[in-house]
């Protein structure tokens, strides 16, 4: 953390430099539908004469995710904690390109890739089908596939299963296909959601092993938890994120302390000591600007 | 909840870091129009094997499996043989109007269940889509390719039953000519998917429209109506002769029935109007490639 002396840092490059996500002023709204009559709308005059007309729901904007920028180098595993609806998921969705943020871009080395838990890729299409569409959809050649089938079937612990359409799955067999076709990669950055603790010990322990192996290949791992042991175990740095804010930006056993105090307090209905913990960390928050450095000239994106 | 005024508050301390971009990607960026295309031909293993493992399981809710791509369009000829080839006699004048009838609904039944779930492709695969990231068009693609080779059979069907009820046709050399056509037929479907494709993903109400288009389209190809009776108003049937439905029908039944070698201007327009549409269609779509994952 900074002392407010050391607030601005110049613009600064380290030597071993190499960063395999820039997040660049991100930031991400949602229009949804309101069933509350009085929300003010926030459509275009037209749009909301119109929906006025037609007697329908006004359209408001929801902030999942206010401007935000971070550099995630190679080498890092960054842990995302936060309450529900802190943005999480919206930036996980944005560096995975699931959604494009409203304003901002996201530069990366590599692509990324989730490792999400899915429900049904193809409902009725069997297991089998389903692993080889769900390769092919990754970018395997056929011969690839072929070679690992046999391990994904494995790690998704289906067994005869597998022959089955889709549909007939339970959640927590979707989640294990999907999780297994998934992890029949190893890429260079990943992102990791929470929602893998599901399934049974026995999946869990083989899910663990695969998950070992697939970060310690990874160059540069993304990690949504609520557990913190999860993130203090896994991550060398971790953000805390609420109601779409950073807050704060550090190690991962200060972040999830201060994480866990907040929540804490808040549990036990005392707002105004969360609020303090959440305030003091927003003030110590060392923002990120990203500087182009391109060729000849330096300038600050604007 | 207690508001604070640091809700407002911006972040007090700004460090600046220095990132050259160049050798990285952009993330969610969709790719150039020919990278695109490059793309799709690496995913053609993923669409040809989406296309027969979904063959292999259609169907699979109904008892009579897949024969209902051969009943559905037979069991519609009867209802229109009876209303509009006894009742109302539209028939007349068409030589062999079974035949006749028969070929117009294969092909329109051909038609309108590609178009209807090459539009569809997007909603109808949420999984995929958001579990991984591949061109969005091998979707379109898949579900041309699944519903051509679900056709092959019905189309067989179709060639049989002009050889056998009467008045009986023979095979002859042109009989070929009905594979070409029914392939620029997919085409254009391909065409007209990718576009309505994108349409739906935007504002699905045009997916609520899309079947009434459809059934006004079928009436405007002249399936169970000779076109003779525009004969007296020429730019109708130059309209016509542009649907490419109505001219690979017309093809066809030159073809099968009535063997007649169709005209070249057939076969301009044959190959002409699907490869426009279908360079509209992928452009069209290719331009929306970003918005498909979202979920809002």
């Amino acid at each position: 953390m900074a002392d407010s002396t050391e607030a601005v840092v110049p613009d600064q490059v380290l030597p071993d430099y190499s960063p395999a996500v820039v997040i660049d002023r991100v930031s991400m709204r949602y229009r949804v539908k309101s069933s509350d009559r009085n929300a003010p709308d926030e459509g275009s005059a037209v749009a909301r004469r119109v929906r006025k007309l037609l007697g329908r729901q006004p359209t408001v904007s929801i902030k999942a995710l206010n401007e935000l920028s971070l550099v995630v180098q190679h080498g890092e595993a960054l842990g995302i904690v936060g309450r529900n609806g802190s943005g999480k998921s919206t930036l996980m969705n944005i560096v995975g390109g699931h959604i494009v943020p409203t304003s901002g871009t996201v530069h990366a080395s590599s692509v990324p890739v989730a490792l999400s838990v899915n429900a049904a890729l193809v409902p009725d299409l069997p297991g089998e089908d389903n692993i080889i569409l769900g390769c092919l959809a990754m970018g395997m050649s056929r011969s690839e596939v072929s070679r690992r089938f046999d391990s994904i079937v494995e790690l998704s612990g289906l067994d005869k299963s597998i022959h089955l359409p889709m549909s007939s799955y339970s959640s927590g067999m979707s989640a294990r296909l999907t999780f297994a076709i998934a992890a029949s990669v190893n890429p260079d950055i990943l992102l990791l959601d929470e929602a893998l603790n599901t399934g049974d010990a026995q999946f869990k322990d083989r899910t663990k092993r695969r998950l070992d192996e697939i970060r310690e290949q990874a160059g540069c791992m993304f990690l949504v938890s609520h557990s913190l042991t999860t993130i203090n175990h896994m991550c060398n740095r971790a953000i805390w994120l609420d109601k779409g804010d950073l807050l704060m930006d550090d190690k991962p056993g200060l972040v999830t302390r201060a994480y866990a105090l907040f929540t804490g307090h808040l549990a036990k209905n005392e707002y105004e000591q969360a609020y303090r913990i959440r305030d003091e960390a927003r003030a110590n928050l060392v923002a990120t600007q990203i500087v182009d450095r391109t060729a000849g000239r330096r300038r600050v994106e604007a | 909840m207690v508001a604070t005024n640091a809700d407002e508050q911006e972040a007090l301390a700004i460090q600046a870091l220095s990132v050259d971009k160049r050798p990285l990607m952009r993330i969610g960026a969709s790719p150039s129009f020919l990278d695109y295309l490059v793309q799709l031909w690496d995913y053609r293993h993923f669409s040809v094997f989406d296309a027969r493992a979904r063959i292999r399981s259609g169907n699979k809710r109904d008892k009579l499996g897949s024969s209902w791509l051969f009943l559905n369009p037979l069991m519609n000829g009867l209802t229109y043989y009876l209303i509009f080839g006894l009742l109302l006699n539209t028939s007349a004048g068409i030589e062999n109007f079974i035949g006749f009838l028969i070929i117009g609904l294969f092909m329109f039944q051909f038609s309108s269940r590609a178009i209807t779930n090459g539009a569809r492709c997007i909603e109808s695969n949420r999984g995929m889509v958001q579990a991984f990231k591949f061109p969005r068009a091998t979707l379109a693609l898949s579900i041309n390719i699944r519903e051509l080779l679900a056709n092959i059979p019905p189309v067989l069907a179709m060639m049989l039953i002009i050889v056998i009820m009467p008045p009986t046709e023979t095979i002859s050399w042109l009989w070929i000519l009905v594979i070409p056509a029914i392939l620029m037929l997919a085409v254009f479907n391909l065409g007209v998917g990718l576009i309505l494709a994108r349409l739906i993903a935007r504002i699905s109400d045009v997916g609520n429209v899309l079947p009434f288009f459809l059934r006004a389209w079928m009436y405007a190809s002249a399936i169970f109506f000779s076109y003779d009776r525009f004969i007296d108003h020429p730019w109708i049937l130059e309209l016509m002769k542009i649907n490419p439905l109505f001219n690979t029908v017309d093809i066809i039944r030159d073809c099968l029935l009535y063997d007649r070698v169709p005209s070249w201007q057939s076969w301009a327009y044959l190959i002409l109007v699907p490869l426009v549409v279908v360079s509209v269609g992928i452009v069209f779509f290719w331009r929306g490639e970003e918005s498909y994952g979202r979920q809002h």
